[in-house]
C-alpha cells in the first residue's frame, strides 16, 4: 500500500469532456493516458514519476472499467519488455520509470523493441531526475533515443501541452511505427496545474475485448536476418514518418516574430526558465509572447532539417538552450546547417555551461551573454545578475560562513539505523571494513553520522559491486541491499552470482517490507493485504533455493545482536556467501498503521502503553557521543541549564517513536547513564494503580521521594 | 489579454514537514479567490527530512484560464533570485538558506518564518557546541528582507496542538501579501480534510500571531545560552532546591544561601555566582567539609599573581565540576529525586492521571563498579578482569525493585572518600591545579587555556577515557614542553586552545595528533631560524 492516498485523484481520472482537471504534472499524464485509449500500462516506481503508478494501482475499478491491463513490473527491463504487445498488435502501451538509471536497466529490452518498431503505440514515460532534487547519476535519456531511434518529446511544463504531447504521442508512435519517450523533469512531474478534460477512451482491443495470436511475420522478431531490414527501415521509412508527422501537426512551437536576425532554439522542457529571462529583458511578458524569434522543441528527437533551416534563414545568429552534456541538439543542428550551406553562427555552450540545472540565473547569464555578443544590449537583464551576485556575496559575508547542508537521513525510528549503528560500532572493535552501498533509503548511510559505504553501483548492485573487492581484501566486504534491490534484480544479479562463484563476501538484507525510499510501494515479500499487491514471499525461502547455505535473521533494534551476528559473520571459517536478513517494518508505515488504532483506542478509555526515550540532562555531560551513533532526527540538543556546564545536552523530543535504539546504543557502546525509557500508561487499569500506590507508599518509606505522579500536562515546546 | 505579473511565493521547509499539503492549501485557496496559479517542489517522494521546496506563481484574476488551452500564463518552476515576494521558512537555517541563495531582498521579499531551530547533524554531532548562532542568521534575515515576521511558530504549533503548516498558513493569511483571504484557507483546510480541527486551530493561532505582530516573541531555545554562571543564579540555586534530596526544604535553603555570603566574601563579584553554584553542588554531592576544600583550593590558586576575576571564575567552574564528578553513587542519587519524575512525566506529555514508569539504562564497566573498592583492593580486581567486561542492566526505578537497587548505591556516599574512583580524581585535580599554578608563572593568558583544558575530561565510559587520554596527551606534548622552553612561549595559550579545540574535532583524536606536529614543525623552524 503506498504511502500516498490517492483517493481525491482518481476521482479527477474520472472526469471528462467539459470538466477542467487540477493536479500534478504525471497524474495529468497518467489522466491522457485514459484519454488516449491505452490497453496496457505498467512500469517501475522511482521519484519523480512513482505517483503515475501509485495512483493507477488504487483505481483498479477504473481500469478495469476500460480494460486496461496494470503490471507492476519487478523493474525497467521487464516495463520495457512489456511494450512488446505492440509490436505484433495494435494495441496502445505505456510504461514508466525513473530515468536515467530506469533506461539503463531497460536498454537491451528497449534495442530489441525499437529495431522491429510497433504496430499499436508504444510510450515510455520517463522522469528526467536531472539537476536540484535528483538521486541519481547526471546523465541524459537522449542518448538511448539517438542510439536506438526512438523518438523523445520534451514538453512545454504546461499541462495542456503535457496532455497533448501524450496524445500525439501515440499517433507519432503509431504513424512512424516506432516507440516513443516522454521526458518530463522532476519540477514538471511535481508540477501542479490544470486542463480541460476529456473523455475517457476505451480501446478497441484490451482485457475486456481480447485478440487472437499474431500470424507469424519474421520481419517482426529482433533476429537476423530481418535485423539488417530492420536497420535499413529505421533510416529509410520510420524516421521520414516521424519528421513528416512532426511537420504536418506542429508539434514544435515556433513563437515571436516572424522575422528577426537572431532567434533562439529550446527545449520544450526549459522554455518557461528562458520565457522568464526573456521577459526580465523586456523582450517577452508572462503569456511568453516573446518579442525574439523562438523555435521551442516539443520533440527533442528527431530533428527536422527542414524546420530548423526555415528557422535560422536570414538570421546571423541562433542560441541554442539545451541542459545537460552531451549538446546532442546543438550538434545536430550545427551538422543541419553545414549541410545547408547556411552562415547562421551557432551558439549554445559557448555561452551555457556544459553541465548542471539550468536555472533562471544559469539562463540569464547565458542570455545576456548571447545577446551582448550580437549586439543587443539587455540593461535589466544585466542589472539583475549584478545585483543577485552582489547581494550573494553580501549575505555570505554577514553570515560568515556557508550554511551547513541538511541531506535527507533515515525517518525517525528507521529500522535501518540501528544496523549502521551497529556496523560503526563494530568499526572501531575490528578496524574499517569494505562497504559495498546499494540504492534505497539505506544509502542515507553514506551521510553522517555514519558515512559508511566504498561504492554505489546502482539499484540492487551491491553484492555484485563486491565481488572483486571479496577476491582481493583481507577481509570481507560487507555489500548492504535493500529487499527493493533484492527483488529488483539483487537476487540474480548478486546471489546468484556470488553464490555461482563461491565468494567469501558478506551481504546484508535490510528487510523493511516495502520499496520505501520510492514511497512504500508493495514488493513480492510484502504482506499479502486485500488493499496491496504484496505476495509475501520469503526472502529466506529465496535464497535457500539459491543454495546459500549462512543465513542468519536479526531483529534491526537489538544493536548488540545485530553487531555480533556481522561480527560472526566476517570472522566465520564458513567460506562463500554469508546473508543476514535485517527485519524490522519501514517505520512510516508502521506509524501510519498504528497512530490511528492508538488514538482510537485512547479515546475509547482502553488501555493504551506509550513508550518514548528520554536524556536525563543532569547525567548528560554534552559529548553528543550518542547523537554520533544514532543520528535520530528525535535525538537531538537542547541547552544545558547547568550554570556550570556550557555545552548543550541531548534531548529527545516528542517526535520519539520508542524505537529503543538511543537506549541499545547507549549499552551497546557503554556510552553513559543518561538514558531512559518512559512508558506512558493511558487509561490505567485499577490493577495498576494499586501497583503503582504500593510501589510509591514502600518507596516513600525506604526515603525515597517519589510521590504519586500526577503528571501536569505542560506544553513545552518539541526542540 | 496580457497577464498581471504573477506573485511568486517560495517555501523551504524539511521532508515531511507537511510543505506539500501547505503549498496545496495555498493553491486551493487561490484558485477559489479567483486566481490562476501553478506550483511546483523539489524533490520527490524519496527525500526524507532533507531541505525541501515549494514553488507558487500565482496570476490574480486569471482563474478563467484555468480551462482554457489557449491563451495561458507562462509560469516558472524555478524561483528566480531578487523575483520572490513572499518566503516561508518552516525553520530557521532554512530561512537563512533562502536569503543566502538570493530568493529574499530587501526590495521586494516579505519573510514569515519559524524561529525554531531543527539542527543539523553537524551541528548535533560536534563534541561541544556545535550550533550555529540563530541571532545572526535572524539578524541576517531581517537585513535582507522587505519585511520579517519571525517567531517561533513551531512552539505555537504545540500549544495549539495542531501541525506547523497550519499555523504558517495563518502567517501567510495574516500577512495579507497574497490575494487570499483568511475564510478561503479555511475552506482549503476543510476541504482537504483531514485532521480539520487541529488544522483550523493550528491556522487561527497562526493568524492570530501574524495579526498581532507587537505581541510576537521570538523564544530562540536554540540560541547559546550565556557565559555560565551569569545565569540568574536565583532561579539555579532554586531548581538545584527543587531537585529535592538533601536540603530540599526552602528555609534550609535561604539559610544556607545566607551561610555562604560571608564564605565567599574574600573572592570577587564576578566569581561569586559560580561559586557559589559550587559550593551548594558540592554540599550536595558529598558534605560541607567538601564545598570548603573546594573553596579552599580556589583560594590557594586566587591568591597568586595574574589570577584576575576571569581567571578565577573559569578556574572556580571547572574545579567544581571535577569534584563532583559523575560517579555510580552520583548517579543513583540523582535519579532517585523526586521531582525528577515529575518532569519526565511533563517532558513526555503525560496527562494527568496516567501512570509513569522509568526505565533507567545503566551499563557500568570495571572501572565504575572496582572503583567502589578502597584503593588498593580496587586496583587489584581492576588488574583481574578484563577491561571491556560491563554489566548492563535496565533499572525501573518507580517500582521497588529498581529502587532498591539505586538506593543501596546511594547509600555508599558516606564512604565515597575511602574509595579508588575518588583517590584517582583527586589526584588528576591537583595534578591540574599544579600545572595550572606552574604555568600562571610563565603566562597567565595560557593558564587560562590549562584551566580551560579539563573541559576534556567528562562524560563515562569510553568517553571518559579517550577525554583523559587526550588530556594526558596535550599535557605531555605541548604544556610540559613550553614550560620547560623546548617549544616557543610565544604562542603558549594559543597552542593550548589549538590542541583542546582539535581535542574535541573527532573522537579518534586524529587532528589532535596533526595539531601537535604541526606545533613541533613550528617550533623546530623558529629554533633552526634562531641558531
Amino acid at each position: 500500500m503506498a504511502e500516498v492516498s490517492f483517493a481525491k485523484e482518481i476521482e479527477s481520472l474520472r472526469l471528462g469532456t467539459g470538466d477542467t482537471f487540477y493536479g500534478e504534472g504525471i497524474l495529468a499524464v497518467t489522466k491522457a493516458l485514459l484519454q488516449s485509449g491505452v490497453s496496457y500500462v505498467g512500469g517501475y516506481q522511482g521519484a519523480p514519476v512513482s505517483h503515475l503508478l501509485d495512483v493507477l494501482v488504487q483505481s483498479e475499478d477504473l481500469l478495469t472499467g476500460l480494460g486496461i491491463h496494470l503490471e507492476t513490473c519487478t523493474n525497467e527491463a521487464a516495463a520495457a519488455a512489456m511494450l512488446a504487445a505492440s509490436i505484433n498488435y495494435p494495441l496502445r502501451g505505456a510504461v514508466t520509470w525513473k530515468s536515467i538509471v530506469g533506461t539503463n536497466v531497460a536498454a537491451d529490452a528497449l534495442s530489441n523493441l525499437a529495431s522491429p518498431g510497433v504496430q499499436g503505440g508504444a510510450l515510455i514515460i520517463v522522469g528526467e531526475d536531472y539537476g536540484e532534487g535528483a538521486s541519481v547519476i547526471q546523465e541524459r535519456t537522449h542518448a538511448f533515443a539517438v542510439k536506438s531511434s526512438l523518438w523523445l518529446i520534451d514538453p512545454r511544463p504546461d499541462l495542456p501541452t503535457l496532455v497533448r504531447s501524450v496524445e500525439k504521442g501515440f499517433e507519432l508512435s503509431e504513424a512512424s511505427n516506432t516507440p516513443v519517450m516522454l521526458e518530463l523533469r522532476i519540477r514538471a512531474c511535481h508540477m501542479f496545474g490544470s486542463f480541460a478534460a476529456r473523455d475517457n477512451v476505451a480501446a478497441a482491443h484490451s482485457a475486456k475485448n481480447r485478440l487472437g495470436p499474431a500470424r507469424f511475420n519474421y520481419d517482426r522478431l529482433s533476429h537476423p536476418p530481418a535485423t539488417f531490414r530492420q536497420e535499413a527501415d529505421k533510416n529509410d521509412r520510420r524516421l521520414p514518418a516521424a519528421r513528416k508527422f512532426i511537420l504536418d501537426h506542429a508539434l514544435n512551437e515556433r513563437l515571436g516574430p516572424a522575422e528577426g536576425d537572431i532567434g533562439i532554439i529550446v527545449q520544450g522542457g526549459l522554455f518557461n526558465v528562458l520565457n522568464g529571462r526573456l521577459a526580465l529583458a523586456g523582450l517577452s511578458d508572462a503569456d511568453g509572447a516573446t518579442r525574439l524569434p523562438t523555435l521551442v522543441l516539443n520533440v527533442v528527437h528527431p530533428l527536422v532539417p527542414e524546420e530548423i533551416t526555415a528557422f535560422c534563414a536570414g538570421k546571423r545568429a541562433v542560441l541554442i538552450v539545451e541542459e545537460g552534456a552531451p549538446d546532442f541538439i546543438e550538434q545536430a543542428v550545427g551538422q543541419i546547417l553545414r549541410k545547408a550551406d547556411m552562415q547562421t553562427k551557432l551558439s549554445g555552450k559557448d555561452v551555457l555551461p556544459m553541465a548542471g540545472e539550468y536555472t533562471p540565473l544559469v539562463v540569464g547569464k547565458g542570455l545576456a551573454a548571447f545577446l551582448a555578443a550580437h549586439g543587443y544590449g539587455a540593461p535589466e537583464l544585466q542589472a539583475w545578475i549584478a545585483k543577485v551576485d552582489a547581494q550573494r556575496a553580501e549575505v555570505d559575508k554577514a553570515l560568515g560562513g556557508p550554511l551547513p547542508a541538511r541531506p535527507p537521513t533515515f525517518c525517525t525510528g528507521c529500522p535501518e539505523r540501528p544496523v549502521f549503528s551497529a556496523m560503526k560500532l563494530l568499526r572501531r572493535e575490528m578496524g574499517p571494513v569494505h562497504v559495498s552501498a546499494d540504492i534505497g533509503c539505506h544509502s542515507f548511510a553514506t551521510f553522517a553520522p555514519f558515512s559508511q559505504g566504498n561504492s554505489i553501483l546502482g539499484y540492487g548492485m551491491s553484492l555484485a559491486s563486491a565481488a572483486a573487492v571479496s577476491g582481493t581484501q583481507a577481509t570481507r566486504p560487507i555489500s548492504v541491499m535493500g529487499d527493493g534491490g533484492f527483488w529488483h534484480n539483487g537476487l540474480i544479479t548478486g546471489v546468484a552470482g556470488a553464490v555461482f562463484n563461491k565468494d567469501d563476501s558478506v551481504l546484508v538484507v535490510m528487510n523493511n517490507g516495502y520499496s520505501s525510499a520510492t514511497g512504500q510501494q508493495d514488493i513480492l515479500s510484502s504482506k499479502e493485504e486485500a488493499d496491496g499487491r504484496g505476495r509475501s514471499l520469503d526472502i529466506e525461502a529465496a535464497l535457500k533455493s539459491l543454495g546459500v547455505n549462512w543465513i542468519k535473521r536479526v531483529r534491526t533494534y537489538g544493536v548488540t545482536g545485530v553487531a555480533g551476528t556481522l561480527r560472526e559473520a566476517l570472522r566465520t571459517r564458513a567460506k562463500g556467501l554469508k546473508v543476514i536478513i535485517a527485519d524490522g517494518e519501514c517505520q512510516l508505515a508502521r506509524q501510519r498503521r498504528i497512530r490511528p488504532e492508538l488514538a482510537r483506542k485512547v479515546a475509547a478509555g482502553e488501555r493504551v502503553v506509550r513508550t518514548q526515550f528520554w536524556v536525563d540532562p543532569e547525567v548528560c555531560t554534552g559529548d553528543h557521543s550518542c547523537i554520533r551513533l544514532s543520528g535520530c532526527p528525535s535525538l537531538t540538543l537542547k541547552a544545558n541549564e547547568d550554570p556550570l556546564r556550557t555545552d548543550p545536552v541531548a534531548h529527545v523530543n516528542n517526535d520519539c517513536v520508542g524505537c529503543g535504539l538511543c537506549g541499545e546504543v547507549a549499552h551497546a557502546a557503554q556510552l553513559c547513564p543518561s538514558f531512559a525509557q518512559v512508558d506512558i500508561i493511558q487509561n490505567p487499569r485499577t490493577w495498576d494503580r494499586v501497583a503503582r500506590a504500593l510501589s510509591s507508599t514502600l518507596m516513600r518509606l525506604l526515603g525515597g521521594g517519589s510521590r504519586r505522579v500526577a503528571a501536569q500536562p505542560q506544553l513545552v515546546p518539541a526542540e | 489579454m496580457a497577464s498581471a505579473e504573477p506573485i511568486k511565493v517560495l517555501i523551504g521547509a524539511l521532508g515531511g514537514e507537511g510543505g506539500g499539503v501547505l503549498a496545496a492549501w495555498l493553491q486551493r485557496s487561490a484558485i477559489a479567490s479567483g486566481h490562476f496559479v501553478q506550483g511546483t517542489s523539489i524533490p520527490g517522494v524519496a527525500q526524507r527530512t532533507g531541505a525541501t521546496t515549494y514553488y507558487l506563481e500565482i496570476v490574480p484574476g486569471a482563474a478563467a484560464r484555468h480551462a482554457s488551452s489557449q491563451a495561458r500564463p507562462v509560469l516558472a518552476l524555478n524561483a528566480a533570485p531578487g523575483e520572490v515576494d513572499l518566503v516561508v521558512a518552516s525553520e530557521l537555517l532554512e530561512a537563512a538558506r533562502a536569503v543566502a541563495a538570493g530568493f529574499v531582498t530587501p526590495d521586494r521579499t516579505t519573510l514569515i518564518a519559524s524561529s525554531a531551530r531543527v539542527f543539523t547533524i553537524d551541528e548535533r554531532t560536534a563534541m561541544a557546541d556545535g550550533r550555529l548562532d540563530s541571532a545572526r542568521m535572524r539578524e541576517v534575515a531581517r537585513r535582507f528582507s522587505r519585511d520579517a515576521i519571525i517567531a517561533d511558530f513551531a512552539a505555537a504549533a504545540t500549544a495549539a496542538q495542531g501541525p506547523l503548516n497550519a499555523v504558517l498558513l495563518g502567517a501567510v493569511a495574516a500577512s495579507r501579501v497574497l490575494p487570499i483571504a483568511a475564510e478561503a484557507c479555511r475552506t482549503a483546510i476543510r476541504a482537504e480534510g483531514k485532521a480539520v480541527d487541529a488544522n483550523l486551530r493550528a491556522f487561527d493561532a497562526g493568524l492570530a500571531m501574524g495579526a498581532n505582530r507587537a505581541g510576537l516573541t521570538p523564544r530562540d531555545k536554540g540560541d547559546k545560552i550565556p557565559d555560565a554562571g551569569v545565569g540568574p543564579l536565583g532561579a539555579t540555586l532554586l531548581d538545584a532546591v527543587t531537585r529535592g534530596g538533601k536540603g530540599s526544604d526552602p528555609r534550609s535553603e535561604a539559610s544556607d544561601r545566607q551561610g555562604l555570603t560571608p564564605l565567599l566574601a574574600g573572592f570577587p563579584a564576578e566569581a561569586r555566582m559560580v561559586l557559589g553554584e559550587g559550593v551548594r553542588r558540592l554540599t550536595d554531592y558529598q558534605d560541607a567539609a567538601w564545598a570548603e576544600r573546594y573553596l579552599a583550593r580556589v583560594r590557594r590558586l586566587a591568591g597568586l599573581p595574574g589570577a584576575d576575576a576571569a581567571f578565577i571564575t573559569e578556574l572556580a567552574r571547572h574545579l567544581a565540576l571535577r569534584m563532583s564528578v559523575e560517579d555510580v553513587i552520583r548517579v543513583a542519587e540523582l535519579k532517585l529525586r523526586a521531582a525528577r519524575l515529575a518532569r519526565v512525566a511533563a517532558d513526555a506529555k503525560a496527562r494527568p492521571g496516567d501512570i509513569v514508569d522509568v526505565t533507567e539504562y545503566l551499563k557500568p564497566g570495571p572501572e565504575e563498579i572496582f572503583g567502589l573498592l578502597p584503593p588498593r583492593l580496587g586496583r587489584w580486581a581492576l588488574a583481574r578482569v578484563r577491561r571491556d567486561r560491563a554489566w548492563p542492566m535496565k533499572v525501573r526505578t518507580t517500582r521497588l525493585s529498581g529502587f532498591l537497587r539505586l538506593r543501596a548505591l546511594a547509600a555508599l556516599k558516606r564512604w565515597r572518600p575511602g574509595m579508588l574512583r575518588f583517590a584517582e580524581e583527586e589526584a588528576w585535580v591537583e595534578r591540574w591545579l599544579v600545572l595550572v599554578e606552574r604555568t600562571l608563572v610563565v603566562s597567565p593568558p595560557a593558564a587560562r587555556e590549562v584551566v580551560a583544558s579539563a573541559s576534556l575530561v567528562r562524560g563515562y565510559g569510553d568517553t571518559y577515557k579517550r577525554g583523559l587520554a587526550n588530556w594526558q596527551r596535550i599535557v605531555e606534548e605541548v604544556v610540559e614542553p613550553m614550560l620547560a622552553g623546548d617549544l616557543p612561549r610565544a604562542h603558549f595559550a594559543d597552542a593550548v586552545l589549538q590542541a583542546r579545540l582539535a581535542a574535541s574535532k573527532d573522537p579518534e583524536g586524529e587532528a589532535l595528533g596533526d595539531t601537535i606536529a604541526a606545533l613541533r614543525r613550528a617550533g623546530s623552524s623558529q629554533r633552526a631560524a634562531a641558531e
